[in-house]
């Protein structure tokens, strides 16, 4: 009588489990990974940023700050060759203010926008190759009455692995 | 990567010194070579890019009195220029209404009525002068930039007889505007620097003078002329 109460117990117990690393697979699938991006250079070292506007409007503000800038992307994922996952570019908040970056792309990586604080997908599938390159063509906009000298803004790109 | 040559040495003379206890030597490597691994990995991809934004030529003013110089209107893209042009108000007034108090009405031979900020018909010429201009400055809001007149005394004919400037006055408008407005209506004051109005950091201002000549003297006869200079100075 005892017996046959074993194995539904045992049957309850492993379904959990099953249900257990159902709902907890994702979060380990999330690892995120900063890329290498050493060899990745800039023609411009300093970008210069104009108003978007050469005047200002009647009333209420138009003080965007635009600058371009172009960038030689080289990015190392050798450590995921022959696997998947997704390329982010972050840009995370920093001073003096919010900052936003659409950028466009001649092909390996896609074109997007990125704003301070958040991530934009910029590649999706398989590592076929050691390196990634592409050269991203930059446009930062930036609230001009928080600008009154230069000053450095960091991006980096994470790895997600599927 | 500086690591990971010293760990493989370590393999080689652990391999080297004890051909017996080969297997236990090589699976206690493991862990150490293991960790200089992930120890050169992680030093690796701690990377980010930096680039380094710089504000330029981010203070401009620009001031235009009658006609001014744009490429196109600012809304599309328009770059200022510089219009050397010194435009002219002026009056006739008829020898028997010489000094009787009424006023006489001014027109301008400027034909500026768009606004350069996006083309609106703000003037009406010849009745009216346009005046306006914007101040544009990065970094948190400034104080306003200054507008002056530098008035001389009088106006003078061929012969040196003068009209006091404060003979002067006008009025401000422009249509469509509500309210105040930026550069009000006053008197010239005879000789000397006169506050005109402000612009407010990274705003476009404007208005439309509409002039008058008082016409409560009475001088000699001839062509009184005289030149009033505007400065717009930011802060």
């Amino acid at each position: 009588m005892n017996h046959s109460a074993l194995p539904p117990v045992r049957s309850r117990t492993f379904f959990f489990a099953l249900l257990l690393s159902i709902i907890w697979a994702p979060a380990s699938d999330a690892r995120t990974t900063i890329i290498d991006d050493s060899g990745t250079t800039t023609l411009e070292p300093t970008v210069r940023l104009r108003w978007k506007s050469v005047a200002p409007p009647r009333s209420g503000a138009n003080n965007q700050m635009v600058g371009l800038t172009t960038v030689r992307v080289h990015l190392n994922v050798l450590r995921w060759l022959k696997r998947s996952g997704r390329i982010y570019l972050a840009l995370p908040a920093q001073p003096p203010g919010p900052l936003t970056a659409t950028w466009t792309a001649e092909g390996r990586l896609a074109a997007g926008q990125v704003h301070s604080g958040t991530r934009t997908l910029i590649y999706s599938g398989p590592i076929t190759a050691p390196f990634l390159d592409d050269v991203l063509r930059f446009r930062f906009t930036v609230d001009g009455s928080v600008v009154r000298r230069p000053f450095p803004v960091t991006f980096r790109f994470e790895f997600d692995e599927d | 990567m500086h690591a990971l040559p010293s760990a493989r040495s370590a393999a080689r003379s652990a391999r080297g010194t004890a051909g017996h206890s080969r297997f236990a030597a090589a699976t206690g490597l493991r862990p150490i070579v293991l960790g200089a691994v992930l120890l050169a990995v992680i030093a690796r991809d701690a990377s980010a890019y930096t680039l380094t934004l710089t504000p330029a030529a981010p203070q401009t003013v620009y001031l235009q009195v009658g006609v001014g110089s744009f490429t196109k209107n600012y809304n599309v893209g328009g770059v200022p220029g510089n219009n050397p042009t010194i435009n002219v108000v002026s009056t006739s007034v008829a020898a028997a209404a010489v000094g009787n108090g009424t006023a006489q009405a001014m027109t301008t031979d400027s034909n500026a009525a768009l606004s350069n900020l996006d083309g609106y018909a703000f003037c009406n010429v010849p009745n009216q002068l346009y005046i306006g201009g914007f101040y544009r400055t990065s970094g948190a809001p400034t104080a306003a930039a200054r507008l002056t007149a530098t008035v001389p005394a009088a106006l003078v004919n061929a012969s040196g007889s003068t009209i006091p400037f404060s003979q002067i006055q006008w009025t401000s408008s422009g249509n469509g505007d509500a309210g105040p407005e930026v550069f009000p209506g006053g008197t010239f004051v005879s000789g000397g620097a006169q506050s005109i109005g402000s612009i407010a950091s990274n705003q476009w201002a404007e208005s439309c003078w509409t002039f008058s000549y008082l016409n409560n003297t009475v001088p000699a006869a001839g062509t009184f002329t005289g030149r009033v200079l505007f400065t717009l100075s930011s802060p």
